[in-house]
Formats: structure tokens, sequence, C-alpha cells
């Protein structure tokens, strides 16, 4: 393995890499060597152009970029020497001499990457009395995002991004020089099921979500780190929360799950923690308190087992790994098998995208447990975790207790219904579809009483006399 | 149209001749010699003797054109490819234009002989967009040569000597003459050039190792082959041997075209262009293309050739000599130089495109009265991340003239500041 | 496009390559039809060229010879670079531009001439120049430009 040497230190680099990503590899970029970048990202073809990334090479005559530079044994870089500084400063300069000062209205401020750098290796004050370059603002680029033509610095992530990754290439540059446009072929749209991943990359508030629009300052903002729950991916995801509301999910890196994205479906989805709960439990449709739920529950698995008649388990993929352990030994002691569920399935892509819908069906099948969307048959009792298992399938089951987060038609059917927490409400684990094991920590907290479901069983155990 | 030089030499003496544009008419006067010379020895002794001549390219960069050919890989299973710059957009240069029309064959013959040496099989003559006579007569010649089996399999009877040339129309982007741009037109995307690693000899045209060399190179080679390196070399200087076709426009009695060796004093180019018109005054001189830096009166005894030219400041480039007299408002020069760079940025770095843009704006502002001492401080700083920091040399080439524009003729700028106006009436009109 | 200008395009193809090397040359045909390339042909180029129509588009906004909105029948452009107007260029642009009734650069009114300004078209010792069309006119003065743009139809 190579070692050059950074500003004085050695550092060990892996072979065959550019000097830019050879830091990245050693998690050092922006964290102990700090070299500010723009167009250059860890998942995209270099491009080279922002000129930001300059550094000194002994022995190169010029400043070489560091994010084009193969790395050399016996390397020396300099990082933030005078000539290094002076080169940066210029960049930064020219840049901000046609970038509008929106910094009021702009979404991006408090995470903007023009703002940051300029503060640290900017100028200190303005010298150009040339009037800034007029261009579009506000526009709708698609469904999703919102494009400001002017703040654009031209770094070509987002038109790099949608060739590479979506491969829908929506997005090119026009004109030459400084008439130059980010733009999409006229009438046409940025529209695919990754596209609110530009606004992640983008450095500027040029593209950012019509979402999240306006809707808080994101230093009034706090980032749980989670997983999202939408498919057996499990994209790596910060929740964004502020004052017990989340505001957005944002892709987290993990180079082995979903490395720096994820699908607009699953940053969507942040928002079904608060549509459609189970807010109150209920005994045959009245609403009751928790406790008095639970003794209904536990009445119900009480007199199943005294009568030795059928209980059946129907488990969630979107349950935690914790969640589905403690299921599989309640149905042991309850002498009901091992439980059954189905994953429901849909389109996948060659992406991010996966068929199976849900975040934890390997968690359901490593514990032993059974898929099948076949009817559950004849049982006097069905303890179901989450619908994922449709109301149709339990035609012959006496009474069923459901422990779930949200609404169904299995909730109206069912005789006692316990409101449940959802990922962003507990800590736990999925396994995703390659088996790995991803953990979650609560994000808000419920606003009615909710437990999660082994803490659900937990108390129906307890209350029913099961050790 | 220019048919010939005012002064010619080797290269150009037959330009005046139509039958020069044939293949009959080429062969008659000792063409195609050079080409048998050189199949008769191994290619790696052909990269040699053109290493050995000293031949440097005539694109503007002034690069050993042997050494260039000897970055191609020697074997390669992957198709090498020749790329010809006859994308002539310098402003002050039009000799490739010429070659181009007037001596086709001799790009030609170089080329193969380049192919030869180089074992490349396919070539690309990139022509600017604009040059139509010229990309005609590139046509037929290579028709011509098709023809009579000079292109195509078995070139001179040579089992594997074959050579496929395509004769390829730019669109108008001066960009598109940077070796890197040039090939990114070439593959049909905007012509922007390409960051470096890699380089064209390992990934070029398609992908493949390319060598790109200018028109006029290719011309000097079968000149090289026929005629031997020594004589090159007594033309010249030893250092920049051989000739190049000098243009000298602007403010000269009898502007055009003078083939004349390199290392000529520049006095007498614009000597054999008839002084300066009116017997007027010289004020100033750019000796290689926009991009080069301005020459004061002072500096005339100045031979002709990169070694030289880079002692006072400036470049050879493209050998493309605009005079200026005494009428002439050195900040109107510098609004139209700053206009063209900016018109002409490809746009991809930071510092070119807003650079560019932003010292034409502060051009225009002092030539239009409106400047202030901050607007010439910005003048002299603005061009400094230009310089060195980007991709390719156009911001280099946007800063130099910029530069020595102030440099030389910095009272210009300042009576404009204090007079809030041009103060030069006779000036030509912006 | 028509038939037969696809059928020179596709007969380019093995020219290159790879096929999108043919893309200049094939704009050049599809521009000759109607003097410039709608939004429909930028369509059908990027289906030809199995790419998409941005990337078509990035390319004919990037180049001067390539026009995305309709152009006078006649491109008359005179070079206004430094050596050109050192010797007048300017100044006889703008005696053209005032010829035609337009002034600044555009298009007639009937249509038939769009003109302007251009860089340097390499005609540095026979300034001023103008491009008409193909074609160089050189050695210019206004009399001798005015008879030229007169006898364009």
């Amino acid at each position: 393995m190579p070692t050059i040497t950074i500003d004085g230190t050695e550092y060990e680099v892996p072979e065959g890499r550019m000097v830019l990503q050879a830091i990245d590899d050693l998690g050092l970029l922006m964290n102990g060597v700090d070299i500010p970048h723009y167009c250059w990202h860890p998942k995209l073809t270099i491009d080279g152009s922002c000129r930001l990334c300059q550094v000194e090479i002994e022995g190169m005559p010029k400043l070489q970029i560091a994010c084009n530079t193969p790395v050399a044994n016996g390397m020396k870089i300099h990082t933030k020497n005078d000539r290094v500084l002076a080169a940066r400063q210029g960049v930064m300069e020219l840049l901000l001499i046609n970038h509008p000062l929106d910094c009021p209205i702009c979404d991006q401020a408090g995470e903007c990457k023009l703002q940051d750098y300029a503060f640290q290796w900017g100028v200190p004050e303005s010298r150009t009395r040339e009037p800034r370059r007029p261009a579009k603002k506000a526009v709708d680029l698609g469904p999703t995002i919102v494009f400001d033509q002017e703040r654009c610095i031209l770094c070509r992530r987002c038109v790099r991004f949608c060739r590479e990754v979506p491969k829908t290439g929506e997005l090119g540059v026009f004109n030459r020089g400084d008439e130059s446009l980010l733009e999409v072929f006229p009438g046409s749209e940025l529209d695919n099921p990754y596209s609110m991943n530009v606004a992640d990359i983008c450095p500027v508030g040029a593209l950012t979500t019509r979402d999240f629009r306006f809707k808080i300052r994101v230093w009034f903002l706090d980032d749980v780190k989670s997983v999202c729950n939408q498919c057996s991916r499990g994209c790596n995801i910060v929740a964004s929360r502020s004052n017990n509301n989340v505001y957005r999910f944002v892709p987290r890196r993990n180079d082995a799950v979903n490395e720096t994205w994820m699908c607009d479906h699953g940053r969507m989805s942040y928002k079904l923690n608060a549509q459609g709960r189970v807010a109150a439990p209920r005994i045959d449709g009245r609403e009751v308190s928790f406790t008095d739920a639970v003794k209904r529950a536990a009445e119900l698995v009480r007199a199943t087992l005294d009568a030795k008649a059928k209980i059946v388990g129907v488990a969630s993929p979107f349950a935690s790994n914790a969640d589905l352990s403690a299921f599989r030994d309640l149905l042991t002691k309850l002498g009901a098998g091992s439980a059954r569920f189905s994953v429901p399935r849909g389109e996948a892509d060659d992406v991010l995208i996966e068929a199976e819908k849900a975040p934890n069906a390997a968690g359901c099948r490593a514990l032993g447990m059974t898929e099948s969307s076949d009817p559950v048959g004849r049982a006097d009792l069905a303890l179901v975790l989450g619908h994922t298992t449709t109301a149709e399938v339990f035609g012959d089951v006496g009474n069923i207790v459901l422990v779930d987060s949200h609404e169904s038609a299995l909730s109206a059917r069912a005789a006692v219904v316990l409101p449940a927490r959802t990922f962003l409400e507990k800590t736990g684990a999925f396994t995703n579809s390659r088996g790995l094991v991803q953990k979650f920590a609560a994000v808000v907290e419920p606003d009615f009483e909710a437990w999660s479901e082994a803490d659900t069983l937990a108390q129906i155990a307890a209350a029913a006399g099961i050790s | 149209m220019i048919v010939e030089p005012y002064v010619k030499n080797y290269l150009s003496e037959h330009y005046g001749d139509d039958a020069y544009r044939t293949l009959a008419g080429y062969e008659a006067k000792g063409g195609f010699a050079g080409l048998k010379k050189a199949v008769a020895l191994a290619p790696e002794q052909v990269t040699e003797l053109v290493k050995t001549s000293g031949l440097r390219g005539r694109g503007g960069a002034g690069f050993a054109t042997g050494l260039k050919w000897s970055f191609m890989p020697k074997t390669s299973d992957r198709t090498k490819v020749i790329v010809v710059n006859g994308d002539e957009s310098e402003p002050g240069s039009f000799k490739d234009r010429l070659i181009m029309e007037r001596g086709p064959f001799e790009v030609l013959e170089g080329l193969l002989i380049g192919a030869w040496a180089m074992g490349a099989q396919r070539s690309y003559i990139y022509v600017r967009g604009e040059y139509a006579e010229a990309i005609r007569a590139l046509e037929s010649a290579v028709a011509e040569l098709y023809k009579k089996k000079l292109l195509g399999k078995n070139i001179l009877g040579k089992k594997g000597f074959e050579h496929d040339v395509v004769v390829h129309s730019g669109a108008g982007a001066y960009i598109c003459g940077e070796e890197t741009g040039l090939l990114e037109s070439l593959e049909g995307k905007k012509g922007q050039p390409r960051k470096k690693p890699p380089f064209p000899a390992q990934h070029g045209a398609f992908g493949l190792p390319t060598t790109v060399n200018n028109i006029e190179t290719f011309a000097h080679v079968p000149f090289i082959l026929e005629r031997g390196v020594e004589w090159f070399k007594s033309r010249g200087t030893e250092k920049s041997p051989g000739t190049t076709l000098f243009g000298v426009s602007g403010h000269v009695e009898r502007p055009g075209l003078f083939e004349l060796p390199l290392g000529t004093p520049l006095r007498e180019v614009i000597g054999h262009a008839g002084g300066v018109r009116g017997g007027r005054r010289l004020k100033g001189v750019m000796p290689g293309g926009l991009s080069m830096q301005i020459l004061p009166p002072t500096e005339l005894d100045v031979p002709m050739a990169e070694e030289f030219l880079s002692q006072k400041g400036t470049h050879l480039g493209t050998g493309g000599v605009m005079v200026m007299d005494e009428s002439v408002c050195m900040v109107r020069v510098a609004t139209v130089v700053s206009y063209f760079f900016r018109d002409e940025s490809c746009g991809q770095c930071t510092q070119c495109r807003e650079g560019t843009a932003w010292v034409h704006k502060l051009c225009q502002r002092i030539e239009q009265g409106r400047g202030t001492e901050a607007d010439l401080g910005l003048l002299t700083d603005v061009p400094k991340p230009m310089e060195g920091q980007t991709i390719c040399a156009f911001a280099d080439a946007a800063a130099w003239p910029i530069q020595g524009l102030l440099r030389h003729f910095r009272s210009d700028f300042e009576a404009h500041l204090s007079e809030k106006k041009c103060p030069f009436p006779e000036s030509f009109e912006l | 496009m028509r038939p037969e200008t696809r059928a020179e395009i596709e007969s380019l193809f093995e020219r290159y390559p790879q096929k999108r090397g043919a893309l200049l040359p094939a704009i050049y045909l599809v521009q000759a039809e109607k003097g410039f390339v709608d939004a429909e042909s930028t369509r059908e180029l990027a289906a030809l060229f199995e790419i998409a129509p941005v990337e078509v588009h990035e390319v004919l906004s990037f180049y001067n010879m390539f026009y995305t909105e309709p152009q006078g029948r006649h491109h008359v452009y005179v070079c206004t670079n430094l050596p050109c107007s050192l010797r007048g260029a300017r100044t006889l642009l703008a005696g053209l531009e005032s010829h035609l009734g337009v002034h600044g650069g555009g298009t007639t009114r009937d249509g038939r001439i769009t003109i302007g300004h251009e860089e340097c078209l390499g005609s540095c010792g026979t300034a001023p120049v103008m491009r008409v069309d193909g074609r160089y006119h050189e050695n210019l003065d206004l009399g001798a430009a005015r008879r030229i743009v007169d006898e364009l139809e």
C-alpha cells in the first residue's frame, strides 16, 4: 500500500485511488483532512471542473486537483499553505459573483456548502459591482424538485447522478461560458424514482425538495439515525426531527447497503408515521383503556388455552427482531407452533428498490417463521402482529387479537386492537435481504399510549398468567 | 481569398499552382517521395527521425512532435487513431486554412507518414465548420487517394499498411481547437476539454490511443522525410527548426501570409508586410495570436521563435502577428479581446467561466468611462486564479493578453479613468 | 426528418467507432431541411443516436453554427474580432445592419437575411471579411458588402 504525506502526516492509502478518494476511504475527508470540493462525489464519476479541491503536490509545478490525481508512494501533499489557500479563495470569490444573495429565503441555509466554504476559505468582502446574471427562480423541475437556476454553481453532480444512478438522464447543461445553464429538455421534467437525491447532492439551494420547502430551518432539526422500512433493502437514513415531529428522511451513507442514496418512495414514507394510526385500544370496536384491552386479550388467550383450542400466531415483517423474538417465545409457550407471516411484494429495480415491500422478512425467516398467504384455516384465536396478512385470510378464525400501528380492514375485524409503536418510536433492528442486521433508534414519541409489540405481548402474557 | 503567401519557402512553394491540389500535380512536384522513404524504414525509425529533426507542433503549444508520436503505445490490440487539428480559430491565425485549401496533399502525406510511424489505422481531420472551401479541398484529395490506393488497404503495396481518413466538420466553437475539446466534439458531444489523466495516447478519440497534431505540423513532415533532418535543421533556430507561415494582419500595408524561417526577427516579418500602414507609428504588436501577450515597439528585434519570445513574457503561439498603430486605443483592444474569451469559454471551470465574464465587464466599464481605480485593481487580480489552475489552457490564454495590455499600456487605461471617456478619437470603432 | 436524411445519417455510422461520432454531421443534415433543428427533430435525432433529447439539445446549444430557432433564408456574419476590427469591420457591420434595417443583429422582417457578428473566421490577411451562408467574401468595403447582400434572394 502506498504511503503519502499530507500536511506533514503520513498515511497508508489504498492502491489505485485518486487522492480525494483515498482520503475518503480513510474516513478523513472533511474530518481531519479538509479539502473542500463541490463537483466530486464519492459515488459519481469524477468531473474536475469546480477547481476547489486544488492542492499543492511537491514535485508538480502547478496545483493539482485532488479528485483526479492518482496517489503515488512518497507523494507529499499540502492542503493549507498560502498558495493553496489563495487558489481556494480565488475559486470561492468567482463562484460568489453571480450567486444571488438568497440565504434569507433559501432552504439550504445551514447545510449549504457554499456558505460553509465561503465562511471558512472565501473572501471577506465582495468586490464586484456587476449585476448578477438573472435566471429561472423557483420553478418546478418535476413533481418533487424545485429549481432555482440562479443559485446553481454548475458542479454538474445532478447531471451525472441522473445519468449514472437511475440512468434517466433528464438533466443537461446548455450553452457555454457564463451563459451555461442547468436545464431539462424543454417540455420534459425531472421525474424518476430517485429524483430527490439531487437535492441531497446539490451543494447549494439550486435543487431542493418541494416537500421540505419553507417548512423549517435546518438548525432547528435534530438528526437521528434510522433505517427505512419500505422494502427489504434497508436503506440507512437519518430522520430529522424537531418538537417531536419528523420533518424529513435523508439517506445516510452505507457503502454496503445504499451507498449515499434512497428512493423517493422511501424518503417520503416519513409521512406515514402520522397517518392512519391506531390511536386507541379497542374491544369489539369500542375504545377502551390499554389496561382493559390487555385484560380482554389475556382472557381470550386463557380461555383458548383452557379449552385446548387452536391458537395461531401471525407475525409481521414490519416488526423488529426483538418483537419477533418475543412473539416466537410466547407462541412456543402457548403451544401454538411457529408463526406464519406474509410479505407484500411489488416492482423491483436494479438500483435500490427490492421486491419485498417490508424491512424484516429476513428476520421472520431467521426465527423459523413460515411465509404463507394461504387461509389461516380453522382456529379459535389468532394473535396477529400488523396487517400484511390481510383480513380475508382469517375467514375461519374465531377471535383476532391484533397489535398494529396502522388501521386496516383487519383492525375493523379484530376483537381486540392494541396500538403498536412504529420503528420511529422505538429502538430495534431489522435484518435486510442480504442478512445485515441494522439498528434504528427512537426518533419521536407517539402522542397516545402505544407499546412495542414485544412489550404488549409481555403484558398480555403476564395478565394471562403465562410465565 | 489568399492563394499563396507573399513570401514562399519549401512548404508553400507551389500553393499558387492549382494543379498542386490534384494528386498528379502534387506528385509532379515531388509529392509522396517522403512517404516512400518512410515506409522503407521501420516505424520506430521514422519516429526517431522526426524527433531528431526537432519539429515542434505548429498549433500554438510548440510541443516536440516526435516526442508526442513516441507516446503512442507500440503495439496495441486496439485501433490507433490520428486526429488532425484543423480547427484554426485563433484570431490572427489564417495559415492552416491556406495549407488545407492549397496544399491538402502535404497534410495527407504527413498524416500517412505518421500513420506508418505510429501504427495508426485511422485518422480524423477535424476542420472548423466555417472553412467550407478547405473541407472541400481535403475531401477531394482524400477521394483521389482512395482511388489511387494511397488510402485503404495495402498502401504502397505494403501488406498490413492500411489507413482510413474521415474529414469531419466542426460547428463553430473555438474551444474545439483544444486537443481534448476537439476529441469530445469529434465524439459528438460538447467540446468541453477533458481532465488529464487519462492522456490521449492512452485514452483518446472514442477511448482509443490517439495522437493529435496540427495541420501545419503534418505538412512539414513529408519534407523532413524527403530532404532529410540536416536539411530541415539548417533552417530556423536550433530549438525551433524549419519555417512557418506567419500571418500578418492589422495596420500594415500588405497583410497576408509569409513563409519565413522560425527565428526571423519580428521587425523583418512586419517589414515583409510593408511595415505600418501609411507610415504611421507602431503602438503595439501581438506576435502569436490573440492569446499571447502584446509587445511594445521596443521589442521588435525579438527573433520569432518560442525560446526567444518566452524571454520577453509572451509566446509564439500560431505566429499570428497583429499590428496596431498609434491610433489604437488599447482599452478597446482589451474589450474586444475579453469579449472573445468570454464568448468562447466552454464554461466548465469556475475561474474561466466567471473570470472571463468579469474581465470583459470590467474592460467595458473602463472603456465606457465608468471605471474606477478599484476596477483597474480588479483587472489585475481577477486573471490570477485563471492561470495554471484550470482543466485546459484557455483560461491562461484569456488571462495573458489582459495582463500584457495592462503591463505595457496601463496609461491608456488610466486615461480612460481620468477623462471618463476614450481619449483616442481615431481608434477603431467598437 | 426526411427518409433520405435519415438514410444518409445511418450511412455515416460506420465511419466512427461509436455511432455518436456521427452526431455533428447528422445535425448539419437535419438542419439543412428547415434551416434550424426543432424539438421534434431533436427527439428524432435522440432516438436515432440512442441518447436523451436533452443531450442532443446540449450539443445544439453549445455550437454557434447550430440553430434551434427559425433563421432567415441567408446568414450574413461579419467578423468583428481584433484584426478585422482594426480594419474597420465594426463600422462596416453597423453600416450593413443599417442598410438592412436590422440594428444590433437579427433577422430582416421579410425573413430574407439573418445578420450578425462572428468571431475570427481565419481571414485576417484579407480583412474585413463576412461569411454569407457557406462562402467567404473578403477584402470588403461597405459598398461591396451592400451589393453582395442585395443580391441575396
